[in-house]
């Protein structure tokens, strides 16, 4: 068995080294499909964190009533602070309010002073969430909650913005799918095609295998396995392309290259079209044995 | 060793083979001759199941073409050895490839295939054309080559269809020596021929087929009627 599964990988290898040419050639097909899906990824994951640093700022920020002492205020922040969703609770008080402003906003301090020391900034509370509570659904329920509470002025979280972030998140989310399944089925197409060429190439040493009692999978094996070759490697020098273009376009626009997990998925995506293809080539094109 | 049990086959409803009954025995040497279109390449695919009847059974080694699974196909080809009018050589292996491929698709050691196809090429006077490829060798010389690929995994049923028929006289009469030669070291041999009169009177049993059906079997001697 040992020597049947040696000399059914010899035999994928020869194909190979018998056809160098064209392997190639379809080799760098394959290399610029997916360049064009690694570009899309770069954009998509560049695009993606962006957003996701966006998103990790949401919170709320509750403007309390003036009337309101600290004692009531930190109760207030404790029963927010227990609330689903709330990961933390920061509670503002006025001079601290005013100091963050002063030093936030040194040309405008003036105005203080000119209001007079009567006049305070409002307490207020600053609300951090857990991540999966950053949408503008689950943020709005929240502050519509708080919102109603005895002591609450009024309070912001991004209103505007939140559910167009939201959305953009979703969207280039989705789009990677769909863009991946694009190219897993046209990949799988164009190497099927070259599997199907190399079998008709071949019939006749298929069809002569046949007869001479081969096994199923001895003929398919050097197939299949030219189909995961070409998926892996053309997705490895995809890689190696979009990494130097990465690389003399980093200067001009600053973006980070796609992460290991993201490199590792590209592989595969490679491996399984090139299997698929494969496997669509060979059950199209493999001659029932005649004489 | 072979049987065909009334078996009829039909393509598109057109009769190729009809109640054939037959039967080969061990190290039998057996001649099928008839015309074009006779049936006989059918036959013969019958019996390495590369097509199944329509009606009757087929046994050979064992194998009953009514209960054989896809899987054991590969099997019963491995004791059968199959030579073609065309050769069927493989034109990017050489000689030594040509002949090794039944060894190295049934997973025999690298060290016995080169024990075994050496031998099996000193014995067909091929050894010096085992680093050649099929385009450089004559017809004659391409032919052994395919016998000697039928005969490398030591098949006990070696099947010739027309293996002279692209070749020179001179060259049929080596081949088909080579064939009874075969023959008396045990293996059976079953040879489709258009002129049964290539192999010599009593050497032989010779059946006659003709439009699917084989004519008076067991009384017709081709060779004295022919």
């Amino acid at each position: 068995m040992i020597h049947l599964i040696k000399n059914a990988i010899h035999e994928g290898l020869l194909n190979i080294r018998r056809k160098l040419g064209s392997f190639l050639i379809t080799l760098l097909m394959v290399s610029l499909s997916f360049m064009v899906f690694d570009i899309f990824l770069i954009i998509s994951w560049n695009l993606g964190s962006a957003l996701k640093d966006e998103q990790e700022n949401v919170g709320i920020e509750v403007f309390l009533m003036e009337s309101i002492n600290e004692v009531e205020a930190v109760n207030l922040a404790d029963i927010v602070s227990g609330m689903e969703g709330v990961r933390s609770v920061y509670y503002v008080s006025p001079q601290e309010a005013e100091a963050v402003f002063r030093a936030d906003l040194p040309e405008q301090a003036d105005l203080l002073t000119l209001l007079g020391p009567q006049f305070h900034l409002p307490p207020s509370i600053q609300i951090s969430l857990h991540p999966d509570y950053r949408t503008s659904e689950k943020v709005g329920g929240l502050a519509r909650t708080i919102s109603g509470m005895d002591g609450v002025e009024d309070l912001v979280y991004g209103k505007e913005y939140l559910p167009g972030l939201t959305r953009a998140v979703d969207i280039l989310e989705k789009l990677v799918i769909l863009a991946g399944l694009v190219l897993a089925v046209s990949l799988s197409l164009v190497v099927a095609n070259t599997v199907r060429l190399a079998v008709a190439r071949r019939s006749l040493t298929v069809q002569i295998m046949s007869i001479v009692g081969a096994p199923g999978w001895f003929v398919k094996v050097p197939f299949l396995g030219e189909g995961v070759l070409t998926g892996v490697a053309g997705a490895a020098g995809s890689l190696i392309f979009t990494l130097a273009v990465s690389w003399m376009l980093s200067s001009s626009l600053p973006h980070a290259f796609l992460p290991g997990k993201w490199i590792i998925l590209v592989l595969i995506l490679g491996a399984s079209s090139g299997a698929a293809g494969s496997w669509i080539g060979m059950k199209s094109g493999i001659p029932k044995p005649r004489s | 060793m072979i049987t065909f049990g009334n078996v009829s086959k039909f393509y598109n409803d057109w009769p190729a083979l009809e109640s054939i009954n037959l039967q080969v025995q061990q190290g039998e040497f057996l001649v099928i001759s008839g015309p074009s279109g006779a049936g006989k390449t059918t036959l013969f695919r019958h019996i390495w199941m590369g097509d199944l009847p329509s009606t009757g059974t087929v046994e050979v080694a064992g194998y009953r073409s009514d209960r054989i699974k896809k899987a054991d196909l590969p099997f019963l080809r491995r004791k059968l050895g199959i030579v073609f009018q065309d050769f069927r050589l493989l034109p990017e292996r050489t000689v030594f490839d040509n002949v090794a491929l039944p060894l190295q698709v049934a997973g025999t050691s690298p060290k016995a295939i080169r024990r075994r196809v050496f031998s099996l090429l000193a014995e067909m006077e091929l050894n010096h054309r085992r680093g050649s490829f099929p385009h450089e060798l004559s017809g004659g010389e391409q032919q052994r080559v395919a016998i000697a690929r039928a005969m490398v995994a030591h098949p006990v049923i070696l099947l010739a269809d027309e293996p002279t028929g692209n070749l020179d006289p001179e060259v049929s009469r080596i081949v088909i020596d080579l064939l009874i030669e075969i023959n008396r070291s045990g293996t059976a041999v079953i040879l489709a021929t258009h002129d049964p009169r290539q192999v010599p009177a009593g050497t032989a049993r010779f059946l006659y087929l003709d439009r699917g059906h084989l004519v008076n079997p067991g009384i017709w001697d081709g060779y004295k009627q022919l």
